[in-house]
Order: structure tokens, then sequence, then C-alpha cells
């Protein structure tokens, strides 16, 4: 890119009104980013009618964007209850969206280096198991439009379609870390052209080397790790699990 | 009228119940009873819709459109302070209550009151202060591009402070603007915050007619004692000055009026009845 688009970039995006991230989304039935800077007056009304708690008030550190109503997928994801889009004042949550399938937040999207469905295959296409690997599959089956959202190819790769809505559920559930899929929220552009903001912080990130986390073969190093002989690996149901349950005798 | 500080006791009735309200309203949403919902930015009750008008004002401005939403949501405010004039400020606003806290403190300690004296020069400065300040507030919103003054609106931080505080259990950084707030008011003059920056309240005011609720020396003698003056948290001087916009329609001046206990003297009414020379 030129200089003189660089700075053309720079002034003309209102840093105020273009700023996205991964897994970080604006409830359903949001107009477009810049024109929802602009309409929400960070009433919070969506925050409060949230049963699931998945709406929640941006803080400082995202800049001006302060108070106004985010979706953290990766810490709890939209379950499509369709109760905030009508309570918004300004309309910039559309209050006459009613159909979940008609959501669109963003969409995810899967990183094949990491998704440990992925994994196996290339395990098993690399010359067969070894028994380490492990298929997971569970954003196919915590997916709301399985089948439509998400669909199975050689019944084994996620992959997804147009027709998901961004919910972020399988993202939540996703048992990866950091997670193997991700929400692109809708309007996130191009990281060049995203002017000055992004253009700092790309600085910051690291170089896909230093990135913490695992990469592929790194994934399947740590998979190997795991011992059945050995000592039990940690594992904690995130629910309450009963030995017995009523009427039913072992 | 003859009870004295009557008036200020159904203020603090009504103060502290939307104080309380704060509080309540996110306990309840995480009830799942959505009956009531929402910050003083915007709140609904059933199916009425109340919005912070310059909060409103601002979305139509950046986003250069008005929707049937918008519309409705500012009906209300708006009917309010035509009707009874800038009352949300002293019978409502969270923040006012907390500064009339403090001004309660800075008195027990022995603070000198510091009030700015009362000349009608002054009073004309503020009330052309306040509009100017409000005039370039929301130009800076409109450079920015968004509803900037949101983020300063000190009833709409509180609130959603309130609501943050129940349903996450935590507090934001906004809360350090408020206690900066605080802080000033026990530094500069009372009441600096609601008598010349606060976009919400000078915003509000704009609406306030002389039609509506407002305050005005209904009886020819007066025994010009000045409590009314002294008493008077905008800084007004409430024989000659009851329909000016900084008006809030308190009442304190009603509560100390020593006149009103012989004869009505200073009262609110509605309308333009009874002028007297002053
Ligand atoms: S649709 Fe329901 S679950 Fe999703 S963000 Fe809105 S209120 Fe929360
Ligand atoms: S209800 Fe609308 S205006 Fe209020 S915080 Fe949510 S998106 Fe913003
Ligand atoms: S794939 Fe399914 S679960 Fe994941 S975001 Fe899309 S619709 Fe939601
Ligand atoms: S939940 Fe995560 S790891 Fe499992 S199949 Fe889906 S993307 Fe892969
Ligand atoms: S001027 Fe602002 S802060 Fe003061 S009472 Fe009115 S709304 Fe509240």
């Amino acid at each position: 890119m030129s200089l003189r688009e660089k700075v053309k970039n720079h002034l003309n995006k209102n840093p105020f009104k273009g700023y996205f991230r991964r897994n970080r989304l604006r409830p359903p039935g949001a107009v477009m980013e810049e024109k929802f800077m602009e309409l929400c007056i960070r009433c919070a009304r969506c925050i409060e009618v949230c049963p699931y708690e998945s709406v929640k008030r941006a803080d400082l550190f995202d800049r001006l964007q302060i108070g106004t109503p985010y979706v953290y997928a990766d810490e709890r994801a939209c379950y499509l209850c369709m109760l905030c889009p009508s309570v918004c004042p300004t309309g910039a949550l559309d209050p006459n969206l009613k159909e979940p399938e008609k959501v669109r937040m963003g969409i995810a999207y899967i990183e094949q280096d990491k998704c440990l469905n992925y994994l196996y295959v290339k395990d098993e296409n690399a010359g067969g198991t070894q028994g380490f690997a492990m298929i997971c599959s569970t954003c196919y089956n915590t997916c709301p439009y399985t089948d439509e959202a998400i669909k199975m190819e050689q019944f084994l790769l996620p992959v997804i379609t147009d027709k998901c809505t961004g919910c972020g559920i399988c993202v939540e559930k996703c048992p990866t870390d950091p997670k193997s899929i991700s929400i692109i929220p809708a309007g996130m552009g191009n990281e060049d052209l995203a002017g000055l903001y992004y253009q700092r912080s790309r600085k910051n990130f690291k170089k896909a080397g230093d990135a913490e986390g695992y990469s592929g073969d790194d994934a399947i190093k740590k998979k190997m790790s795991i011992d059945a002989s050995g000592s039990k690996p940690e594992f904690k149901f995130d629910y309450e699990t009963t030995d017995k349950i009523d009427g039913w005798t072992e | 009228m003859a009870g004295q500080s009557k008036i200020k006791r159904y203020r603090r009735l009504v103060q502290a119940a939307v104080f309380m309200m704060m509080f309540i309203i996110p306990a309840l949403n995480i009830l799942e009873i959505y009956f009531i919902k929402g910050t003083f930015y915007s709140i609904d009750v059933g199916n009425a819709v109340a919005a912070d008008p310059i909060a409103v004002f601002q979305a139509a401005m950046s986003s250069k459109s008005v929707n049937i939403y918008m519309a409705l949501s500012v009906v209300i405010p708006i009917l309010l302070m035509l009707f009874a004039g800038r009352v949300w400020c002293s019978w409502m606003c969270p923040y006012h209550f907390i500064v009339e806290g403090v001004s309660f403190v800075k008195r027990k300690l022995g603070m000198k009151k510091s009030f700015p004296v009362h000349t009608p020069e002054k009073k004309r400065r503020t009330e052309t202060a306040r509009l100017i300040i409000l005039v370039c507030f929301i130009a800076l919103a409109g450079v920015a591009g968004i509803p900037l003054l949101n983020l300063i609106s000190a009833p709409g931080i509180i609130s959603s402070q309130a609501l943050v505080l129940v349903k996450f259990h935590y507090v934001t950084f906004e809360l350090v603007f408020i206690i900066a707030l605080i802080i000033a008011e026990f530094v500069f003059f009372p009441f600096f915050w609601c008598r010349l920056f606060c976009p919400t309240g000078t915003f509000l005011s704009l609406f306030k007619s002389e039609r509506g609720m407002h305050l005005k020396r209904v009886s020819s003698s007066c025994s010009m004692c000045g409590s009314c003056k002294r008493a008077c948290p905008m800084g007004l001087d409430p024989v000659t000055d009851g329909s000016s916009l900084l008006c809030h329609n308190c009442g304190d001046c009603i509560d100390v009026c020593p006149d009103n206990k012989k004869q009505e003297t200073l009262r609110f009414i509605s309308g333009r009845q009874h002028n007297f020379p002053s």
C-alpha cells in the first residue's frame, strides 16, 4: 500500500466506528457497526433483558465503545432467544427481527491446524492413527442449525456454510485452548483498511512462531503426552453429576 | 402551604425510591421479570418507553436519521418537562441526590457554602455559559460521530454502574468519573456540574415552558428576607427568577419562605397567571 493510501485510510476512517475483534459480536439484529456506534445510546436495555448474561457492557479498554453491548462468544454465546432486538430504543438493534435463523452476527471460522477433527484426519492420512487422536465434533453437535449452518465433510470435517448465524455456541463449547473455531464479526474488514487503531495493534501481534498455544504439530505432541496408563488427566464436568437416578437401580 | 419542609419530604421520598429502583430493576431482570428494564439513558415500563432526550438527539444527529422508536422514546420525558419543568433533576436524578448529600456533609463539616453571589449579572452569565457549553459538547459529539455525551451523563453512568454491579458483580472505570465529580463538588461551588456542565440537565431545561409548572411569587407583599435566595441550590433569586431555565423546581425556596406561613407568597403555578410586580 502506498504511503498516500495509508494516510488516506487513517484520516478517512473514523476510529470509533470500525473497531472489530474476533469473537466480540454485537447482539442479534445489530445494524452495521458504523451505524451501530451512531445509534446505540448505551442504555443497557439489551444487557438487562438477556436471560443468559450473554450481552455484556464494553469496558474502558474498548476505547470509546464503553457501555455498548457485546457478546463475547468465547465466554458466553448468544442462545438466539431473540429477546434483545425488540427492546432497543433507537433501532441500533432491529426490533422487527424475530426469526433466529435470520440473525447474522458474524460467521464462524475453523482453524484447521487446531481443530481436533482436522488433526485427527491429518493424523490418519499420515499413516494411520496411533490411538492418540481424538474426534470431537462438538461444534457440529451444539450448533442450533446442525447440517445447515455447519456440515460434516467426509463425516468428520466440520465446515461452515452461509447459514451460520454467528451465535457463537460452537465457540463457547469448543474444547481446545485456544479455540479452534471463532466468529468473525459481521463487517470486520481487511486489516489493511481498518485504520489507525488496527495498524497500531498489528504491531503488537505476535509472530505466528512466538504465539502462545499450539500449532498443529504441537497439538499432536500434546495429545500424545496424555497417557492412559499413567496418571489420569484432570477432567471436570461443568454440570452436576449424579451417580444415582431416581427410579433406577444399577 | 403551611407545613415547613413539606415539599422536601416528598422530594426525598421520590429521590430515595428512584435511587433504590436503580438496584431493584436489574435484580428483577435477573429473576427474568422484564416488566421494567433499562437505565437512566433509557428505560421502559411495560410498553411505555422513555429515553434521555439528549442521548436520542445525538443518535439522530450522528446517524442523520430519525426512526419511530427514537421519536416515541422522547415523548414522555419532553411532556414531563413541558408540564412540570426540569423536575427530573431535583426529583429523580441520582447524581443530584448524591450532591445534595455532599452539600449536607459540607454543612456538617462547617465548610463555607461559597455560593456565587446572587446578582442578576452572575445569573445571566451562568445561564448563557451553560447553553454555550451544551452547544460545544454537541459539536464535539458531532465531530466524533457517535453519541459521545453519554460518556459524561452522570445519571446514566450511575444507573448503569448499578446495573453492572447487581448483574455482573463488578464496576467499571466510568465510576472514577463520578467519584471525580463528587470530589470536585467538595472543592468547587455547589452543584457546579448541574448548573453549568451536565448535558442531560441543560438539554432537558430547554423544554421548560412558562405554561408548565414553575415558581412564582404570588403575593404582592414579601418581607424580602432573602431566605429563598440563600436556599436555592442553583443560585437563583426565586422571587424573580422562577421561570429561569436553571430552576429545577426543587421547591426548597418554598419550604423556607417564612411568609408562606402567613399567606401564600412563593409557590408553584402553571400558566401565566398572578402577575405581581416584583
Ligand atoms: S438473542 Fe437472547 S441470548 Fe442472544 S443476546 Fe439476545 S437476549 Fe441474549
Ligand atoms: S438496547 Fe440498543 S441502544 Fe440500548 S445498549 Fe442495547 S443496542 Fe445500545
Ligand atoms: S456454526 Fe452454528 S453454532 Fe456456530 S456460530 Fe454458526 S450457527 Fe452458531
Ligand atoms: S468443537 Fe472445536 S475442536 Fe471440536 S470439531 Fe469443532 S472446531 Fe474442532
Ligand atoms: S443537571 Fe444532570 S446531573 Fe444534575 S440533576 Fe440534572 S440530570 Fe442530574
